[in-house]
């Protein structure tokens, strides 16, 4: 296992640099840089710009220049947009956001998720699975930018309960309604994937067998059955984990978090080549280091697999 | 040059009336002893209102500034945040009037090439030390370095600095700008030739003053709350990118004791309705009207709901280059689309915020303009519609050969509107097939630069109260004229406004051109909407550049 | 005493099974055990009732999808409401247009959309995830490596490039969310494989001399079925709401043309101001198509089951 870790790991860098020149074709080669503007900047000043972001040198060069910047310094750039800030210093501070309210929306959702999952499958067909699979469905139907402003028109406006957005360093009334609509979106696919693989298992042999020894019920359920049922949702959050902790822009901007969510939407929209690349980075890391993780906890869930 | 030396005269004597009756504590003291309320708690020293203990004036923001560097900033968020922490030479008033900022008087030369401006003695900066000329040479010539790069370095350019362009393209010294400190407190600028706005365009954030020891010491960094020295009413406290800046009052600030507003909170959410939502819920003081809803706010909410002229124009922009379509080489086309445009439609049913129709490029607030008689803004929409009809007929359009043609706007939910209706209205009206066509803003610019595009979406708003802003970008080489409309008398006719004693007979005289010609389709003039919780005191709601500055506004006690 | 009971029946069940499988082909069985799932041909009917009205609901309509209602634009709020006399029945959007031919019309592309794309999702998802869990070792890895790449590059380039080179086009829509839909899909269809290529029945296959590919095809994918069908009904909303986003940038659906996903966006808007028929409409018709999907896709599950008795 120690050697297929390693192995891995030694793949993520071409992995990476793969990634880091195909993003930085990709979006040199859309329309529109950094510095395109309503009324075009007259020559020389958009010469000048782009000398001082190193924007007039070959693009190959550049790359160059990006890459050995972050290997010898660790040095992801100035920020396009943000000009005041460097891209190290808006990802340092935009992503403990959105890893606090992403990993405890992953947990909220894996925790219900995987709960309804169960009760569903275990009274298949009956009004217990409907009731548990129409919770999930009704919370995943809703829309992000549905949810984002009814919570704050219910708990803000009527109820004034909760802030209706901002972080203020990670509060817990700041926290809440973020990971209630960001965590929702997840919920249902966790629950009906635990539910159909739980069938699945639930009718497979070995289960029968255990049943058929007459081993207690919930002892089957929650020894024998629960743990290979969690193999494809385990296949599916590693993905989805990226997604919930490089944060969703829908949530930066309704409950204006600024988490790296919306810094990377608007740093797209925006041509902000450094954040893109800083951001691209950051999740093609996590991309690679989380389907690692899952990869491992598969063999600890069916020790059958090798790789 | 005489009309200006009045205006600021006039603008002086307002201000020192003011400074005189809210500088001295006496009199506040007094004032708040005698008036006899239940509320304690101090009063305004010139109305007597009692004041709000929280002094605290929290406003909602679209979008992220872009710097908080005076001589980088490019955006209207940025020059927001600028006015409160920094002040230039010269600052606005309520109506929009130049008053003293860190200069008390300027004179010019007889042929109005050299400005002298004398600073005043008790100007500092947020650590103490003195602001003085030495620190606005400083903080021009690093707008036009090339090293700095900053966008806005063309300002310094129009405002015709001596050498200014040529630095920028490298071919002089940085030195050789035409700056000078002659002392400590007396600043001077020569022009290569005069300009009769000079004196409105020092009140643009690209020059006001920064601190050079501390840009020297922190670099790209000295804009950090924990860096930065500012010499406005304000210094900064905290800044998170995409959430929130704050400040405090400055208690260097040389006319602090006037200042009410303790602190000032800035809440990025780019989302309008949301926005509402928390200006509804008490979050912010200032918050914004989303598109459409003005009128039911102001239903709602009464005179919380604010709409002020603003100095931008909205209109679209025929392709007139050869790679546009050939109907818009005919002018009839071009004036038979324009005429068909029921302005008021968009104006009163869509927007619904007190927008003006436009018929001219220039919108009808700005200063010293006066608006010409264009014919077609006098006609009704019947005779307009009419003369459209007949115009198309002229140009062989018609039933048998529908003129087609595309509509390019980025995408927002405003612009989509205006966009669908107008569509609409060539259809029912003359039966033209117009398909929209919308693209995400980069794209968008890119295509209309490269003129890749029938009929698009423009819009500008002024970066100084004066026709020309406006008119420059309709010149033959102008970097915003996407739709390369040439007009060699347009040309020289900005030319000769540049030194024109009334540059308005220019003015006037483009206009009519353009409504002849009609290169590109005025939509409507803006307005600036926004929600204001009326204990808010203060605002200057008749400056159309809507420059507000927190040390003017006051929160009374409710 | 109940586990005797259970046994029973279980034994019961497989004895039946064993004689049924005799006379009847596994598609019947399975369309049999389809439709004695409630909840399922609940779904079935509702998703056909959804498709008819697109067909037939615009023979009813008074106005078209693109038309301003000019007496109702600038007073929607009082005017735009639902209503038979105007015409209106679902009442108009904020610009005077008609919600009922919006929605028809709207609902007609994002059906196409969730249906492509999960379409997409699953021929090539599982084909490709299959593979790679099958093969394994360096052609897994490089398989792999090759999906977290493309699940990190930032797609919004992708899709500006296509509209600058393509331009325009309903297809660039459906290639734009082609693109992307089975990267998910490959992840858990590998994974599935990785558990059940060590099955006693693949071995015994391998060692029968099968080929790679008919192992993949005759016993791998129809093992995947059921997580692949629920997995793919899951994906249909991402799928109608990236709609929405594509056509922002301007690669998909052009005005006067909509989608459920911009009605939606347009609506959630709106929601403050009263005019809720405006999210109530567009919201009603996605979420019951979304139900019946899930439904639908249950059901299959249950039905394609090869272990299911």
């Amino acid at each position: 296992m120690f050697s297929f870790i390693l192995k891995r790991l030694l793949t993520a860098i071409p992995t990476l640099l793969i990634l880091i020149i195909v993003s930085f074709i990709l979006m040199h080669s859309a329309p529109g840089g950094p510095f395109t503007s309503e009324r075009a900047l007259p020559p020389q000043v958009e010469a000048n710009i782009n000398a001082k972001y190193g924007l007039d040198k070959p693009l190959h060069e550049q790359i160059f220049v990006y890459v050995k910047s972050i290997v010898l310094h660790f040095d992801f750039g100035p920020s396009f947009r943000y000009k005041d800030r460097s891209v190290n210093d808006l990802i340092s501070d935009g992503f403990p956001v959105t890893l606090t309210y992403g990993s405890i929306s992953a947990l909220v959702a894996v925790l219900f998720g995987v709960t309804m999952g169960v009760i569903a499958a275990l009274n298949h067909n009956t009004w217990k699975d409907y009731t548990a699979l129409g919770f999930t469905f009704t919370a995943q139907v809703l829309p992000n930018f549905v949810m984002a402003p009814l919570l704050v028109l219910l708990f803000t406006l009527q109820l004034g309960w909760l802030p209706g957005g901002g972080w203020e360093g990670g509060k817990a009334q700041y926290i809440i309604m973020p990971v209630i609509a960001l965590s929702t979106s997840y919920m249902a696919t966790i629950a009906r994937i635990t539910r159909s693989s739980m069938l699945e298992v639930l009718n497979s042999n070995f289960i029968r067998t255990a049943k058929a020894k007459g081993l207690p019920y919930q002892r089957i359920v929650f020894k024998h059955a629960l743990k290979p049922a969690l193999l494809p949702v385990l296949s599916y959050m590693g993905p989805a984990m990226v997604g919930l902790i490089t944060g969703s822009v829908i949530i930066d901007m309704y409950f204006s978090t600024g988490g790296i969510g919306v810094l990377f939407v608007n740093g797209a929209l925006n041509r902000d080549y450094s954040t893109i690349m800083g951001i691209t980075i950051l999740v093609g890391t996590l991309t690679v280091l989380l389907n690692l993780v899952v990869d491992v906890l598969y063999a600890w869930i069916d020790p059958k697999i090798r790789y | 040059m005489k009309p200006f030396q009045k205006t600021l005269a006039a603008a002086l004597v307002s201000s020192a009336i003011f400074m005189v009756g809210c500088s001295s504590d006496d009199d506040a003291a007094a004032t708040s002893a005698a008036a006899p309320e239940t509320k304690s708690g101090p009063t305004h020293p010139v109305t007597g209102e009692t004041l709000a203990a929280d002094q605290t004036f929290t406003y909602w923001a679209l979008d992220e500034h872009s710097s908080l560097d005076p001589q980088i900033m490019e955006d209207t968020a940025g020059s927001d945040h600028a006015r409160q922490l920094f002040e230039g030479l010269l600052s606005q008033d309520a109506d929009g009037n130049l008053v003293p900022g860190v200069a008390e008087t300027f004179t010019a030369n007889a042929d109005k090439t050299v400005y002298t401006f004398n600073l005043r003695k008790d100007a500092k900066w947020s650590n103490g030390d003195p602001v003085t000329a030495n620190d606005f040479v400083y903080a021009w010539k690093r707008a036009v370095n090339p090293e700095t790069a900053s966008p806005y370095s063309w300002y310094m350019e129009i405002m015709n600095i001596v050498n200014g362009a040529e630095i920028i393209a490298g071919e002089a010294e940085v030195d050789s700008l035409g700056v000078k400190a002659v002392d400590d407190y007396t600043l001077e600028v020569t022009l290569t030739e005069s300009l009769p706005y000079f004196p409105m365009m020092v009140n643009h954030s690209t020059v006001f003053p920064v601190h050079p020891a501390t840009v020297e010491k922190f670099g790209a960094e000295w804009t950090k709350p924990e860096n930065m020295v500012s010499n406005g009413a304000y210094k900064l406290t905290q800044h998170v990118v995409n959430e929130r800046v704050e400040m405090v009052r400055n208690d260097q600030y040389w006319n602090n004791d006037a200042t009410i507003i303790e602190k000032i909170v800035t809440i990025v959410v780019p989302d309008e309705n949301q926005g509402l939502i928390r200006w509804k819920a008490g979050e912010f003081d200032r918050g914004p009207v989303p598109s459409g809803q003005f009128k039911s706010l102001k239903e709602e909410f009464g005179e919380q709901a604010v709409s002020a002229p603003r100095l931008c124009n909205y209109y679209y922009t025929f392709n007139v280059s050869d790679s546009g379509p050939e109907a818009f080489k005919d002018v009839r086309v071009r004036k038979a689309l324009s005429y068909a445009l029921d302005r008021s439609v968009i104006t009163e049913n869509i927007l619904q915020a007190g927008q003006e129709n436009a018929y001219t490029f220039t919108p009808s607030k700005t200063a010293g303009f006066t608006m010409p008689n264009v014919a077609y803004a006098n006609m009704t929409q019947e005779e307009r519609v009419a003369e459209a009809k007949k115009l198309l007929a002229e140009a062989g359009y018609g039933e048998g050969n529908p003129l087609k043609f595309s509509i390019l706007y980025n995408t927002s939910e405003g612009h989509k509107q205006i966009a669908t209706a107008m569509s609409q209205m060539w259809k029912s009206s003359l039966g033209v097939e117009a398909t929209l066509n919308n693209m995400e803003w980069k794209t968008f610019l890119t295509e209309r630069g490269e003129q890749n595009f029938e009929l698009a979406r423009g819009a500008w708003c002024g970066d100084y109260n004066e026709a020309s802003t406006f008119l420059d970008l309709l010149r033959s080489q102008s970097g915003y004229n996407d739709g390369k409309y040439v007009n060699t008398e347009v040309d020289r006719l900005m030319d000769e406004a540049k030194t024109s004693a009334d540059p308005n007979v220019q003015y006037t005289a483009i206009e009519q051109i353009l409504a002849d010609e009609m290169p590109v389709i005025p939509v409507y003039f803006y307005t600036t909407n926004f929600m204001l919780h009326d204990d808010v005191k203060g605002w200057p709601y008749n400056n159309i550049e809507q420059n507000w500055y927190a040390r003017d506004l006051y929160k009374v006690a409710k | 005493m109940i586990v005797d009971q259970k046994k029973m029946e279980n034994l019961a069940d497989n004895l039946m099974a064993a004689e049924e499988v005799q006379g009847r082909s596994l598609w019947a069985d399975a369309a049999r055990r389809f439709s004695h799932n409630k909840a399922a041909i609940g779904g079935l009917v509702t998703l056909t009732l959804v498709v008819l009205f697109t067909l037939i609901g615009p023979s009813f309509a008074q106005w078209s999808n693109e038309e301003i209602d000019w007496a109702v634009l600038g007073q929607v709020k009082t005017m735009g409401a639902p209503s038979i006399e105007s015409g209106h029945y679902f009442g108009t959007d904020e610009l005077g247009r008609d919600l009922y031919s919006r929605v028809i019309q709207g609902t007609s592309i994002s059906l196409m959309v969730g249906v492509i794309g999960s379409f997409v999702a699953v021929v090539v998802g599982t084909l490709y995830g299959a593979i790679a869990g099958y093969v394994g070792g360096r052609v897994d890895n490089f398989m792999m490596r090759l999906v977290d790449i493309f699940m990190s590059i930032p797609y919004m380039f992708v899709l500006i490039l296509l509209l600058v080179i393509f331009g325009r086009s309903l297809n660039m829509l459906f290639i734009g969310i082609g693109l992307i839909s089975w990267f998910d899909m490959s992840r858990i269809v590998r994974g599935q494989t990785l558990s059940i290529k060590n099955k006693e029945f693949i071995e015994a296959a391998v060692a029968a001399g099968v080929s790679n590919f008919t192992i993949i095809m005759r016993h791998i994918v129809p093992n995947l079925v059921g997580i692949v069908i629920v997995y793919a009904s899951l994906l249909v909303p991402g799928f109608i709401l990236a709609e929405s986003f594509i056509s922002f940038l301007g690669l998909g659906v052009q005005e006067p043309n909509t989608s459920w996903g911009a009605l939606i966006s347009e609506g959630a808007r709106t929601m403050q101001y009263g005019t809720l028929w405006q999210i109530g409409f567009p919201l009603f018709f996605f979420t019951i198509t979304l139900f019946s999907m899930f439904f639908i896709g249950d059901g299959l599950r249950d039905a394609l089951d090869p272990k299911d008795r």
